[in-house]
């Protein structure tokens, strides 16, 4: 047995051996270390374990493919989600912030997935010169120039992102659905999230400027099962469509349980129902006919991006969401911002990082990404598809069950 | 759809949550009326009966909702389904109060309480990490049997939440009123010393009562499955909430009173989503729960064992 | 608590944060590390950590108040939290931005608002609200909310509570998340302004953030030391021991409950201003349910009622969350390679940080169960002398002052008029009528079940009566409360003793006073000259009190009265009642259970109080002792009084020992007249 003070020793030792960094078998190449933080326990982790995965995959399809000669990417993936707020934590996430602006080998990370994480980490990130890359996070305050002084007091853009802001992609869904499919009246639902609320209210604003009758406007509790009381209350109003602004949590419920109440109605969404959830737990017949956007332009028959997905399946066992490939695109950037550093032989640190990630033109699985001074992605181009069961194909094959339609009409 | 239509469609909709929070409420009331003690594991037992019944339905070779059975083999695998689920989940609770619960018999205040919310975290992460978090489709091999009442639908599911949550009550409620062991139960909620003395195994009757209550919560959990097609680790919490919210409602210790409890909570929910608006559903409930509460502060029915302090 | 810390109290006002000898240098070492810690090791993550968990430590600290000190199980604490950090949130942000006008002008000049160009033209209010102003002003609004939720519902027993505080806590992040116009909805607040002290912001640098949050833990553990060895600690402790015996030493239970709530809410306010200040951001999802639960669990978990023990919970549990269990992956990791195990070293522990996390919950739970730092320690066992010292009689030097009246002896005390109480359809008291005369010792016997505990119980304000009049020194006291009706000059014991079991014998007998004290919340926690006085002159009324049980107490004034002998804490009732200074003592049979010469020995102590002035009601069943202490008996049957008199004139009544007795009255009559024990 071992004795109390063994394990002390042990443990200090390991404490050690921890501290000093990489072990000898990475010896040979510089380390370059870029943060990821996730809500990966609690509520929130469905979709940020498919975001880690995203980011893993192109890390390590870079290190297997020795992308960077002489260079070894390794993450540091920090948790902000504590069993305290039994989901996302803005507190923590401030903690993990300041966690990667102290360390001095870390020069850019990934995240966080929620706004509200963002907008704690942002002024942290700002003063400390760390850019960040959010696969997820859309809410448009943290990049607006209203909030500057706030989200990014040191003056530069510090948070970036590969997916579009919920102001250009609810509008331009309405508009979709205003001049294709001719939807006059439409009944608008959130899931109570900031990125859902967030998109269905730009929805429903570009609705009344169009003159699009909005029949009403719910709000779903991801955290309850039974949406029935509310769609039996759209069933009544009768509207032509039916627009969900949220996340596949809530969404797999909504598209079993609106097959079953609304089968003829219009209904769709945005990326955030562009998810292999859709597909497997909601599965067809209950999914096949839904609208779904992607904040991208749509890359048409790209066997890269078909490669990725593969590649993630067969690693991880789950299909990637949207925001798995978003994060995927987000290390892609990085990747080549370390890239265009080592081309220019300048030092390779978080300010370097910063401005090489700013000025960005790499290609990715959106095509190539840049971004203006905010932050933001300079393409608002949105891609429309529809759900339709191609019965070849295997059922969370996305690529095959999500049909292209087109770019939606922009605003 | 006429108002009228509409007002049943909803009092349908209330009816079958209700069924569901009814027999959550069940567990909850159970384990409250013996041993005074707020089970946060009931939550998460309910989730793992759902995971258990979705195991079972493909251990039989069911998935989504592409496999229809009929007549014998439907009702044969149902029933199977159930017996493994419940008979799961009860060990879980036996296991959960042999192991936490039982050291802290007869400690006061909330440590108790607190134990149970630790076996909580337990169970979620543990589905958590065994699903990747991810929501699952659950097997329905119920045909999409439906019929035209007045201009509502009522669905094959809702017709067998209707017929199996009474009938898990009534068997529940007859065992409690009418068997050795359930008058043993009743004894010890009454007054567990004086129950002790007079020869009753408190161990074996707090063992039951977990039994029988995780039982019903993982009958509900499959109920669940088979209702809305799809599980997460996540569906403890909300239904907990509001299964626990009907047991008080009606009065906690009071098994009829759960059962009238979990309905009111099922049509609460389901007006108000319809005539004010769903983000506001909770509070409604609370509000409605303080008031009644204010007015009646041992619930609608009170407790049918009288308070020990 | 030990008595010595109570003693000291009056003599040394800092004394309040010792709990024992060797506290005062372990503090001061504490708090040396807590202040010097970012200066030794500067990591600005570490150094959050610490803030964050010290935020959850004053959270704790106001919850320890109202579940630890009082009772009160309150499931949806982290609403306060909310209401105090959207308080700051909103006043300090450009959440609102209603147009400027003249009104605001003043305003501005205090530094509250200022203007601002507008999105669309013109000038906008932008909010300003100093860091420092919302502090007290947010603990200040919280407390307010608290009470006006607690009004309704803190009559609610325990596990009601429990629920509709859930309630209350699921419904007020639902009113933020909805409520967008003022909130900002899910979204969250925007750029909510960093403090700012002598001209410097503190911006992002967790530092001085840290130094906010310790020196609020500190303020905080420094009010609940002073508030627990306060008369309004003692009151929220009587309440939590036992709701109705509290109520009968005088404790108003609706009012110090509200008090307790509005004290935890209102350090949950000011909690939520520094939450937010460091955050910049809110948003309703920082408080929802699992936060009140996390801030419960650490109560417990640090030892429920234990002020050090909510501190040291609450920092544990939350740098195991923040600090501890997201490194272990590196642990693991180190340890991997250094045994050369690829498998540890590649192992993530990241996703089960909140698995690890509940295992160790259960495991503590299991292991630990009084918590950390457990409130009530085990009592130290007597000496040998001090167990085997000879009895002495205290009454012999009996020095209680006051307890005679200003009202002649033989004038009527206390007048019972047609006095009915109905429970459905059995009426426990039927038109009863007594009369006890100033400095008289009247008793009432009568068989069991006949309602001489009702009697005493409808005195005394804790069952309403259907009719009839209790007057007490001519004024009516029917309809009073508990309370109300102490604070008048009538004390009691109860048949089946009703102490506060984890409360020593001193404290029992402090609550006594509760009534005759006046010490305020202020003055509970900053101890004013006047304070220190009146809890001095407490202490040394509640030793003279217990002097008259001599050295039967005396010697455990330290002693959780839950481990004293059945006899002791008879005693320690009595002195607990005669501590209110009672004018009418209400003894309901104070020496069942106790041995001939225990009897004895408290019979002449209640004849000495007798000699003092004292007016005693007694329940009885040993007549022996009835006829050596009462003047008069009256004797209760079915709840109808059905003789009274001298003891000798009642013991000759037939009807008494008809119904007392039963049948068998000749024998029994002889075993009175013998003297016997008639139970």
């Amino acid at each position: 047995m071992i004795t109390r003070r063994a394990a002390a020793q042990l443990l200090a030792s390991t404490a050690a051996a921890a501290t000093l960094g990489a072990g000898p078998a990475l010896a040979a190449d510089k380390v370059i270390v870029i943060g990821v933080d996730l809500p990966l326990t609690g509520a929130d982790a469905q979709g940020a374990i498919r975001i880690l995965h995203g980011a893993q995959l192109v890390f390590d399809q870079a290190n297997d493919a020795n992308a960077v000669p002489g260079y070894t990417f390794k993450l540091a993936v920090m948790n902000d989600a504590t069993a305290t707020a039994g989901q996302y934590d803005p507190a923590q996430a401030a903690t993990n912030a300041r966690k990667m602006v102290s360390d001095h080998g870390l020069v850019a990370a990934i995240g966080p997935e929620m706004s509200g994480s963002g907008k704690a980490m942002a002024p942290i990130l700002s003063e400390g010169g760390l850019a960040t890359i959010t696969p997820a996070s859309t809410n448009p305050d943290i990049t607006n120039p209203k909030f500057a002084a706030e989200f990014m007091p040191a003056g530069k853009a510090i948070y970036f992102r590969t997916v579009t802001t919920d102001a250009f992609q609810g509008p331009e869904m309405t508009m979709f659905m205003a001049k294709k499919l001719g939807v006059k009246s439409v009944y608008i639902l959130d899931d109570s999230g900031a990125y859902g609320v967030g998109l269905a209210d730009a929805f429903e604003g570009q609705a009344k400027k169009i003159g699009m009758k909005v029949m009403g406007r719910d709000r779903l509790d991801p955290k309850n099962a039974d949406y029935t009381t509310t769609l039996t209350k759209i069933k009544a109003a009768n509207p032509q469509a039916l627009y969900f602004g949220g996340v596949d949590e809530a969404g797999v419920k909504l598209v079993k349980q609106a097959y079953q109440i609304i089968p003829k109605m219009i209904k769709g969404g945005g990326d955030g129902m562009v998810a292999p959830d859709i597909l497997t737990a909601a599965g067809f017949p209950a999914a096949q006919g839904w609208y779904a956007t992607i904040a991208a332009p749509h890359l048409v028959g790209d066997p890269k991006s078909q490669g990725v997905i593969r590649a993630y399946k067969a690693k991880f066992g789950i299909g990637p969401d949207d925001y798995a490939l978003t994060a995927y695109d987000a290390g892609l950037i990085i990747i080549g911002a370390v890239k265009t550093l080592i081309a220019e032989k300048k030092p390779i640190n978080k300010a370097t990082m910063r401005d090489a990630i700013a000025a960005s033109k790499t290609p990715t699985l959106q095509g190539v990404v840049e971004f203006d001074k905010y932050g933001d992605m300079k393409s608002h181009i949105v891609s429309v598809y529809q759900i339709r069961e191609d019965k070849s194909k295997p059922l969370d094959d996305m690529i095959a069950q999500y049909h292209y339609l087109g770019p939606a009409p922009q605003v | 759809m006429s108002f009228s239509s509409l007002l049943l469609q909803q009092t349908i909709n209330g009816m079958s949550l209700g069924a569901m929070y009814a027999l959550l409420a069940l567990g909850f009331t159970l384990i409250y009326g013996i041993l005074e003690l707020i089970n946060f594991a009931h939550f998460n037992v309910f989730m793992m009966g759902s995971f258990l019944a979705l195991w079972v339905l493909q251990g039989f070779g069911l998935t989504g909702q592409t496999v229809i059975l009929t007549g014998l083999p439907l009702i044969g695998v149902l029933v199977a389904a159930l017996i493994v689920t419940m008979f799961g989940t009860g060990v879980l609770g036996v296991v959960i109060e042999r192991v936490t619960l039982r050291p802290l018999r007869g400690i006061t205040g909330p440590a108790a309480m607190i134990t149970t919310i630790g076996v909580s975290y337990v169970l979620f992460n543990i589905i958590l990490l065994l699903t990747s978090a991810q929501t699952l489709n659950f097997p329905n091999p119920l045909p999409q049997l439906q019929w035209q009442v007045h201009g509502a639908i009522v669905t094959l599911p809702e017709v067998l939440i209707w017929l199996v949550a009474p009938l898990l009550m009534t068997g529940l409620w007859a065992f409690v009123q009418k068997s050795r062991l359930g008058k043993a139960m009743r004894a010890t909620a009454q007054d567990p010393e004086a129950a002790r003395m007079m020869g009753v195994e408190v161990d074996k009757v707090i063992m039951t009562a977990f039994f029988l209550g995780s039982a019903l919560a993982g009958a509900g959990g499959m109920i669940f499955g088979l209702y809305y097609n799809f599980t997460s680790f996540l569906i403890g919490f909300t239904a907990g909430l509001r299964a626990f919210t009907a047991a008080v409602l009606g009065g906690i210790g009071n098994v009829p009173g759960a059962m009238v409890g979990g309905f009111a909570i099922g049509l609460i929910e389901a007006y108000s989503g319809q005539f004010i608006a769903t983000e506001w559903s909770d509070v409604i409930i609370f509000s409605i729960l303080v008031l009644v509460l204010v007015f009646r502060p041992a619930g609608l029915f009170g407790r049918l064992a009288p308070s020990k302090s | 608590m030990s008595d010595n810390a109570t003693a000291a109290v009056g003599r040394r006002p800092l004394a309040a944060l010792a709990e024992g000898r060797g506290k005062p240098a372990a503090i001061a070492l504490l708090a040396a590390v807590a202040v010097l810690y970012p200066v030794a090791f500067p990591n600005q993550a570490n150094v959050d950590s610490l803030a964050n968990a010290a935020i959850y430590a004053a959270l704790a600290l106001g919850l320890n108040i109202v579940v630890g000190f009082t009772g009160l199980l309150d499931l949806g604490y982290a609403a306060f939290f909310a209401i105090g950090a959207y308080a700051y949130g909103i006043l300090n942000s450009f959440q609102l931005h209603p147009a400027w006008g003249p009104f605001w002008v003043p305003l501005q000049h205090l530094g509250l608002v200022m203007p601002f160009p507008g999105n669309s033209g013109g000038t906008v209010v932008h909010f300003t609200l100093s860091f420092w102003i919302a502090l007290p002003l947010a603990a200040v609004i919280s407390a307010g909310c608290g009470m006006a939720f607690g009004a309704p519902t803190l009559r609610l027993r325990g596990d009601y509570l429990a629920i509709v505080t859930l309630g209350f806590g699921e419904i007020v992040p639902i009113v933020f998340r909805n409520w967008s116009s003022l909130t900002n909805g899910a979204a969250g607040l925007n750029g909510v302004g960093a403090p700012v002290l002598l001209g410097h912001s503190f911006g992002v640098n967790a530092i001085p953030y840290y130094y906010v949050a310790i020196a609020l833990v500190a303020f905080l553990i420094f009010a609940s030391l002073r508030l627990r060895d306060s008369r309004i600690g003692r009151a929220w402790m009587a309440i939590r021991e036992d709701e109705i015996a509290a109520g009968a030493m005088g404790v108003n239970r609706t009012r110090f409950k509200l008090l307790a709530f509005a004290t935890g809410a209102a350090f949950a306010g000011a909690t939520g201003v520094v939450f937010i200040a460091k955050l910049q951001t809110a948003t309703p999802d920082m408080f929802d349910f699992p936060v009140s639960v996390m801030i419960l669990v650490m109560i417990v978990f640090g030892g429920i009622g234990s002020v050090w023990g909510a501190v040291a919970g609450a920092m544990i549990l939350q740098l195991l969350q923040s600090w501890w269990l997201p490194d272990l992956s590196g642990l693991v990791d180190g340890l991997g390679r250094l045994l050369g195990s690829r498998w540890l070293a590649s192992v993530d522990l990241t996703q089960s940080t909140e698995l690890i996390f509940g295992i160790i919950l259960v495991v503590m739970m299991l292991y630990r169960r009084q918590g950390l730092i457990p409130a009530h320690r085990p009592q130290a066992a007597l000496s040998f002398e001090a167990q085997h010292a000879v009895v002495q009689r205290g009454f012999g030097e009996l020095r209680l002052s006051g307890l005679a009246g200003d009202v002649a002896a033989g004038t009527p005390a206390l007048q019972v008029r047609g006095v009915t109480v109905a429970f459905g359809g059995l009426k426990a008291l039927d038109a009863v009528s007594i009369d006890v005369p100033s400095g008289g010792v009247v008793a009432v016997i009568g068989p069991n079940g006949s309602g001489k505990s009702t009697l005493f119980n409808v005195i005394t304000g804790l069952v309403p009566a259907n009719g009839g009049s209790i007057r007490f020194r001519g004024e009516e006291i029917l309809g009073l409360h508990d309370h109300q009706i102490l604070a008048r000059g009538i004390a009691r014991t109860f048949q089946n003793i009703r102490l506060f079991p984890t409360l020593t014998v001193l404290q029992n007998v402090l609550v006594g006073q509760h009534a005759r004290l006046s010490t305020s919340l202020f003055g509970a926690v900053f101890r004013p000259p006047r304070t220190r006085r009146e809890e001095q002159a407490a202490l040394d009324w509640a030793r003279e009190v217990i002097a008259i049980f001599g050295n039967r107490l005396a010697p455990r004034l330290g002693q959780a009265v839950g481990g004293l002998s059945y006899a002791n804490r008879r005693r320690t009732e009595i002195a607990r009642a005669l501590a209110s200074r009672p004018k009418l003592l209400l003894l309901d049979e104070p020496t069942a259970g106790m041995n001939p010469a225990e009897t004895l020995e408290l019979a002449e102590q209640i004849r000495g109080l007798k000699s003092l002035g004292l007016t005693v009601l007694l329940i009885e069943h040993k007549l022996d002792v009835v006829t050596q202490l009462a003047d008069t008996v009256y004797v209760l049957d079915h709840g109808e009084i059905i003789a009274h008199g001298t003891p000798a004139e009642v013991r000759r009544n037939e009807d008494v020992l008809r119904a007392y007795l039963g049948r068998n009255a000749q024998a029994a009559a002889a075993g009175i007249a013998g003297g016997g024990d008639a139970t």
